[in-house]
């Protein structure tokens, strides 16, 4: 659906990208993710148009991007913003307006989308009136109003309280079984590993990582293992001997324990297995990945202990 | 204390003072200097100065004597005297009735009057102490009574043309002038405030920074012309009725008649007082109204840019408010230059300041309601031309600018980064 390639730019002699590539599917959600100045934002606004790359070039549907393919594209700034004193309805409909939409379009979807968040009694406020989450909600409205190929998330749960998260959490979801191609940039992991198929991971305009959520994790597991069972900690921990390291425990009842540890001396799941089988009643093993948020501090630390040496 | 901090607060409280003295030099020079040499005919037909002046002359003042009264027309046309830039008339009672009168060709800036009226008043001085006192020429100065001097122009001798037309340009190019500062900041407002409530990401991720900013100039330029439009047609109607309803009797053949009556045979020439003549019969408002039009649209094009500049450059509003002083400057200037044409028409710097699009819509409209002669009305099309091209040129830089400082936050604006912004 749209793929940067090699992009790079510069700003006042400082490298903000440096030679990016990645792509986007059809019908995937895909998260942009990196610690604050890592150069999200600037590539959002090149995929968006709104600035130019020094070097490379975006694609859209195996096209350069052009302003044509911008109707196609619903984007969410990281820094909100919506006229103060216009109303809930003008605002929306503006907005979608300069996307192209016919009034006719426009009325049509400001009313389903109005009635599917329950909020058709907002129609006549105006933006100021409203609170922050709310302002929120007309903000999300007016990016997806045109139904675009493409959208385009600088951190979209931010400023929503739970429900309103799971609301628009759920919306995404829809949009993605609809066939539409999401890029969400955010600093929220959980969500990652929630919605994202995929994550690229950026820091100081270069990309580190990229691939599908699972593959990540995968690549980044440290042979940890949980292992839960039933029967005496003591001969548990006698019985792993030194093949293995205990790394953590959780304690359910006195003879009910679930146990991290990774294996030592090239040891496998079927050693640990035999190891322990007679000693305690397994109930449950299964190998532990890292969270998306481990991977993203590890590979960022790793990046800067490389730069710093 | 931040504010003095601030850097473009330290320029401006150096470059404000200067870039003022600048106006202030270029009016009085324009006003007082001039490297033309004036040839001035003494009609002294009594010959009371008796072909004498007291002082050494300056250098850019000759004189001529001659015993006889020319009239203004002769002096005006005749090949005699085309060489004569200024008459002074010594009429036979100037000594008791203290009155002078100069005319001119070319309306003579004010170092040249004041230097005619001292050779005048001191050579009279000389001859009133011989002829009527003992006392000495300072003692006689502390206590005479001043010469009257009275201005006319050889071509205009009883005033017919009069600067009333030229203030009727004047009050449109004012209302340009105005229209271009209330829009112009209208403008400025407009896309400081969609700079600082973030919205402008959102619209230049539907339409290129050019286009919007296109948009907004030629938006806002629309709702100034509705307005204009409105003023115009409000101001027209209210005009008709005043003379139907309220005023009917300024225009009805009695009260004309009563009006010279009163007045005896001093002003046959106007039967009217000169404000009804002015609103109701001086003005040519279909070509005032097309040109209006035009160097109003040219004219806030051209500044309607500088102010898009200042609002999409400007880091904090503190910032943007210090750099709408050098556009108010220039504003001013444009007034300044609009008065000068009053003044002064005709003169190089009244000719060129027509063509500079800073100035030319305040005294392009000046210089049309005096009327173009025969064959000139070519500068009035270069000039709005220029201005055009001007406008046009500067949107180009505008657009630039405003790509680049759009989506700049809370930085501190400087003249090399705006610089840096127009290149690229």
């Amino acid at each position: 659906m749209i793929t940067v390639e090699n992009v790079s730019k510069y700003f006042n002699r400082q490298t903000i990208l440096h030679d990016v590539s990645f792509a986007l599917n059809e019908g995937e959600i895909l998260g942009l993710l990196g610690p604050n100045g890592a150069g999200k934002t600037t590539l959002m606004r090149i995929i968006n148009q709104i600035i130019s790359a020094d070097k490379g070039h975006v694609t859209f549907d195996g096209n350069l991007i052009q302003e044509k393919h911008l109707l196609e594209i619903g984007y969410l700034p990281e820094e909100r913003g919506l006229y103060q004193s216009m109303t809930v309805e003008k605002q929306i409909a503006y907005l979608g307006r300069l996307r192209g939409m016919s009034s006719v379009d426009v009325k049509h979807q400001l009313n389903y989308w109005l009635d599917k968040f329950d909020i058709q009694a907002w129609r006549k406020l105006r933006i100021e009136e409203l609170s922050k989450g709310m302002a929120q909600k007309i903000q999300f409205i007016c990016t997806v109003l045109h139904a675009p190929k493409v959208l385009i998330l600088d951190e979209p749960f931010s400023g929503f309280d739970p429900l309103n998260i799971e609301l628009i959490r759920q919306e995404l979801l829809e949009f993605k079984k609809k066939g539409h191609s999401i890029i969400i940039s955010t600093h929220n992991m959980n969500s990652v590993e929630e919605i994202c198929d995929r994550a690229v991971l950026i820091n100081k305009g270069q990309k580190l990582l990229e691939g599908s959520i699972q593959e990540i994790r995968e690549q980044n597991k440290e042979g940890l293992y949980k292992i839960s069972f039933t029967g005496n900690m003591i001969a548990f921990a006698n019985a792993l001997w030194a093949g293995y390291e205990i790394i953590d425990k959780e304690v359910h009842s006195d003879d009910t324990f679930t146990v991290y540890l990774k294996m030592r001396k090239g040891n496998e799941i079927n050693d640990l297995l035999n190891a322990v089988i007679d000693q305690v009643k397994i109930t449950g093993i299964e190998t532990v990945l890292p969270s998306m948020e481990k991977v993203f501090v590890k590979t960022i630390n790793a990046q800067k202990e490389i730069s710093s040496e | 204390m931040e504010r003095f901090g601030n850097r473009s607060f330290k320029w401006l409280m150096i470059l404000g003072p200067l870039l003022i003295l600048g106006l202030v030099y270029l009016f009085l020079s324009s006003t007082t200097s001039t490297k033309k040499n004036w040839k001035v005919l003494i009609m002294d037909k009594n010959e009371i100065f008796d072909g004498k002046l007291t002082a050494s002359r300056p250098q850019n003042l000759s004189f001529d004597f001659i015993n006889a009264f020319v009239e203004y027309d002769d002096f005006a046309k005749d090949e005699k005297y085309k060489d004569y830039d200024l008459a002074v008339q010594i009429n036979e009672k100037i000594v008791s009735n203290k009155h002078v009168i100069i005319s001119y060709k070319e309306y003579p800036p004010e170092n040249i009057q004041r230097h005619l009226v001292y050779y005048v008043e001191r050579r009279l001085e000389e001859i009133m102490v011989e002829q009527f006192t003992d006392l000495s020429v300072s003692k006689f100065r502390d206590i005479k009574q001043s010469l009257q001097f009275n201005l006319k122009d050889a071509n205009d001798p009883r005033n017919e043309k009069s600067t009333t037309a030229s203030w009727v340009g004047f009050g449109f190019g004012i209302l340009i002038i105005l229209f271009v500062f209330m829009f112009g900041m209208t403008i400025l407002r407009s896309v400081a405030r969609e700079k600082s409530n973030r919205i402008v990401e959102v619209l230049l991720s539907s339409v290129k920074a050019r286009q919007l900013l296109t948009g907004k100039v030629l938006g806002i330029g629309f709702s100034a012309l509705i307005q204009f439009t409105a003023w115009v047609v409000i101001i027209g109607f209210g005009l008709y009725v005043f003379r139907l309803t309220l005023f009917p009797d300024m225009f009805s053949a009695g009260f004309v008649a009563d009006e010279i009556a009163k007045e005896g045979a001093q002003n046959p020439l106007s039967n009217q007082s000169p404000f009804v003549e002015l609103i109701y019969s001086q003005i040519h408002y279909t070509n005032m109204l097309i040109f209006f039009t035009l160097f109003f649209l040219g004219g806030y094009l051209f500044y309607g840019s500088f102010f898009a500049m200042i609002g999409a450059s400007m880091g904090s509003e503190s910032d943007g408010q210090q750099f709408v002083i050098p556009i108010t400057l220039l504003l001013f200037l444009a007034v300044l230059s609009g008065y000068y044409t009053v003044y002064y028409p005709g003169t190089i710097l009244s000719e060129w300041i027509g063509f500079i699009p800073f100035t030319s819509p305040m005294v392009m409209m000046v210089e049309l309601s005096n009327g173009f002669e025969d064959g000139s009305a070519w500068k009035l099309f270069l000039s709005l031309a220029i201005l055009f091209i001007s406008a046009f040129f500067m949107m180009r830089i505008a657009g630039r600018i405003y790509k680049n400082g759009i989506l700049r936050f809370n930085h501190r604006l400087k003249l090399n980064m705006l610089l840096k912004w127009t290149k690229k």
